[in-house]
């Protein structure tokens, strides 16, 4: 345990923790760098209640050498979420400044690391691994006590930019949902530290600011002008606290999924959003992750998932066969939000005024496994230089879907009598027409596969890693999702003291040496 | 998995590997799609590993597991599968070793019958039979596996093949034994609880590499476990889902060892509903 203080004179209690990893196979010369994960850690014991979106915050960073078998070391920075002490000034009680317990946002030497709903972003210098400081630019009070970021940022063409959005969130009352207020659209200069804040207008048809939250943002140019695309996730939270008492209670339906375009002004005060045509008529819930294609300057390619799943609540009480949580044996401290139904992912590419929609959606066939599925899609990555998608899926554990939540939807809850375990999916798809590429030999696909995803482009293939701290850092190349060509593990991965991560990484960024 | 075709002998047994060879070719041919060759799905299964007492030992270089499992099933035939390193060694051992660690442990020397949740199940399901495991081998591909599997109508589930393609992917094979119980049961509530010879794996690793989580076999949702860690050195090593329950200290052929002690009961994997289905023929969207 150290204590930190940044230039500004913050200081932070932190701790880390650093092993080498057993390495069979290969690591290719392309993964020279590093693959950093947020991970949550969570007590051990299955019967003790954790919100999922809170949890305590370790950055892993894997140095990974080229070699046969190369090398692979880790190390842990562990962020304690109760530590405030990052921040300037009396915080409100009960409410954390940071928890970088999801996105991971870099350029140059620097990480933001970004909390899955609540909280600010964390910046890291990525080569000292240490924390710099906390990026809230919205001062919290009585009324509103906490704040809520956009986890995936925004980047300009050039990387110079990050864009995120930031808002406060007011407390409910009697009446009233949680709700966002002071939306703010942030601009950061990556070279300079200049920052810059725009209040949003919200859309006239998307006022509603009880689910006013975007998980990912991006950036795309159309004639010159500059625009940021925000994917209104649209999580309706209850209430600004975890559950005291983790039962059975009324669940505030969410609304569709939206996306708030804004263009980027520097001579205006305030920026006024408009919907992006097509989204909302999909009518599906959780637009979370993306990548996107806006290399050409004109328009942009944009993928994108749809969870199918209430993200603002959280796991407990009942589930959808009435079974006690005692009864069910997968219980995990913050647990996850189970999806209520199958995904999906979307192709939506602009271009001035002409535009096209492609999706791709499809239920498990435990008969016709080689097809895939799209259960809780989690992670788009872009490779062979704009032609290839991997996309991870997270599955379905129908134990963990609560009866509460289930009711809110019954035009679309999955029906438990029909419905069994769905296991994790990694998969490959046509980039332009969103079909998955299938393959006789199965090199298409791999299930039971870690859903944090980072695709390495070398210009002459794709290698696509994944992780999580049980089955470690897999390695594969594109073209062969049947094959692994490399393989790190350490029982290091799975516990830090006699805690352990739980759920696995949603995440993680590899960054070029 | 039970295995409902334990032997063939003959003429038939010949027709038999051809008959299998070629479902295997059809299914191969179709991606591995459980659709094109149903008689692949196992029927009413109802096998699983319900209790672990494992001694693992990690020297720095080599990974050593020595283990007893009771097995539990309905039937009168089984097999237990499970992947290892290709580079393992898999025996059935005495257990001297085993048996010394207990010993040595003493007071602190929690075996599985210390633990509540296997006490409920010896009073509900009854003291294990010994068996004897028998026909050894080793897959190397999941052709391997699953004509194996097909030969001996034990079958499989598609989620656990996928799971099992995954692990061929990174190197690893499948170590595959039978055992049947002296008085097999085929009642559902009141299956056949059976223990077997110590097991020993030992493959190379610099770290300690534990056990990957089981798959649901339709018996028993859960797994009872004791696992004592031996270490040269002593190691900041936690079980991963499993709390510390002891530390100690035992000698073993004049090398001492730190010991760190787990114990508790771990989820299997692939968990449905109740009295869902096993994945089958037919009903296939989810």
């Amino acid at each position: 345990m150290t204590t930190f203080v940044a230039e500004s004179g913050q200081s932070a209690k932190t701790e880390t923790h650093e092993f080498e990893l057993e390495v069979r196979g290969r690591i290719p010369p392309a993964l020279a760098g590093s693959i950093v994960v947020a991970t949550s850690r969570r007590h051990k014991d299955r019967f003790r209640f954790s919100r999922w979106h809170d949890s305590t915050s370790d950055l892993l960073r894997l140095d990974l050498y080229p070699g046969k078998p190369g090398r692979v070391h880790a190390t842990f920075l562990s962020v304690e979420p109760e530590d405030r002490s990052l921040l300037e000034g009396p915080q409100p009680d009960g409410f954390y400044a940071t928890q970088p317990n999801h996105g991971l946002n870099v350029e140059g030497n620097t990480l933001w690391a970004t909390n899955l709903l609540f909280g600010a972003p964390l910046e890291v210098d990525l080569e000292r691994w240490r924390p710099v400081r906390v990026l809230r630019y919205l001062q919290p009070t009585t009324r509103a006590p906490q704040v809520t970021s956009t986890s995936h940022f925004a980047w300009s063409l050039d990387g110079r930019y990050a864009y995120f959005h930031q808002s406060l969130l007011t407390r409910e009352t009697a009446s009233r949902n949680v709700e966002a207020a002071d939306l703010a659209l942030v601009e950061l200069d990556t070279r300079t530290g200049d920052e810059r804040l725009w209040p949003i207008v919200p859309p006239p048809e998307d006022a509603s600011l009880e689910a006013a939250n975007f998980h990912s943002a991006f950036y795309f140019e159309d004639e010159g002008r500059r625009f940021v695309g925000l994917l209104k996730t649209g999580a309706v939270v209850e209430c600004l606290e975890a559950h005291t008492l983790p039962v059975d209670h009324q669940v505030a339906r969410m609304p569709s999924s939206t996306i708030w375009i804004i263009e980027v002004d520097r001579e205006a005060p305030v920026l006024q959003a408009t919907l992006l045509p097509g989204i909302r008529e999909i009518g599906a819930l959780a637009l979370s992750h993306l990548s996107v294609d806006a290399s050409s300057g004109n328009g942009f390619v944009l993928y994108a998932n749809y969870k199918q799943a209430d993200v603002g609540e959280e796991t407990h009480g009942e589930n959808i066969y009435g079974e006690s949580p005692d009864q069910v044996r997968e219980h995990y401290a913050g647990m996850i939000v189970e999806p209520l139904n199958y995904g999906l992912v979307l192709r939506y590419e602009q271009h001035g005024n002409r535009s096209s929609l492609h999706t791709f959606s499809r239920p498990y066939e435990h008969g016709r496994t080689s097809l895939g599925h799209s259960w809780l899609p989690i992670n788009i990555g872009i490779g062979s230089a704009g032609k290839r998608l991997y996309c991870t899926f997270n599955g379905f554990r129908p134990r963990l879907l609560p009866r509460h939540i289930a009711a809110a939807y019954p035009d679309i809850a999955v029906d438990p009598q029909h419905i069994r375990y769905v296991p994790p999916l990694l998969m490959r798809f046509d980039a332009a027409t969103l079909a998955p590429e299938y393959d006789s030999k199965r090199r298409h696909l791999s299930y039971a596969e870690p859903v944090a995803l980072a695709v390495v482009d070398d210009g002459e293939q794709d290698y696509v890693c994944t992780f999580s701290p049980e089955l470690g850092l897999r390695i594969y190349e594109g073209d062969d999702l049947s094959q692994t060509v490399g393989h790190a593990i350490s029982h290091g991965l799975l516990t830090w003291k006699d805690s352990h991560f739980r759920p696995e990484p949603a995440h993680m960024e590899f960054v070029r040496r | 998995m039970a295995v409902n075709r334990p032997s063939v002998g003959g003429p038939e047994f010949a027709q038999l590997v051809r008959t299998v060879g070629e479902k295997v070719d059809r299914l191969e041919e179709n991606n591995w799609d459980f659709e094109s060759v149903p008689e692949v799905f196992a029927r009413d299964a109802a096998a699983d590993v319900l209790a672990k007492d494992l001694v693992q030992i990690h020297d720095g270089r080599t990974m050593t597991r020595l283990g007893r499992l009771v097995l539990g099933g309905v039937g009168s035939h089984f097999n237990l599968m499970g992947t290892m390193h290709a580079d393992s060694q898999f025996k059935v051992v005495g257990s001297q070793y085993f048996d010394e660690v207990h010993a040595q442990l003493g007071s602190n020397g929690l075996g599985i019958g210390d633990i509540p949740e296997y006490q409920k199940l010896e009073e509900k399901w009854g003291k294990p039979q010994d068996i004897e495991y028998h026909n050894y081998g080793v897959f190397y591909t999941l052709r391997d596996m699953i004509f194996w599997l097909l030969m001996h109508d034990a079958g499989c589930f598609p989620s656990t093949m996928e799971t099992m393609m995954r692990r061929f992917a990174e190197g690893k094979v499948v170590q595959n034994n039978m055992y049947g119980p002296a008085r097999p049961s085929f009642d559902r509530e009141q299956p056949a609880m059976m223990a077997g010879a110590c097991l020993m794996l030992q493959f190379p690793s610099k770290i300690v590499e534990w056990m990957e989580q089981p798959m649901f076999g339709g018996l028993q949702e859960d797994t009872i476990v004791v696992e004592h860690l031996l270490t040269v050195q002593e190691a900041d090593v936690s079980h991963p889902l499993l709390p510390l329950v002891v530390e100690s200290k035992v000698r073993l052929r004049h090398q001492d060892y730190y010991v760190k002690s787990f114990a508790g009961v771990t989820p299997k994997d692939a968990l449905r509903g109740p009295d869902i289905p096993p994945e089958g023929p037919g009903e296939y969207r989810a």
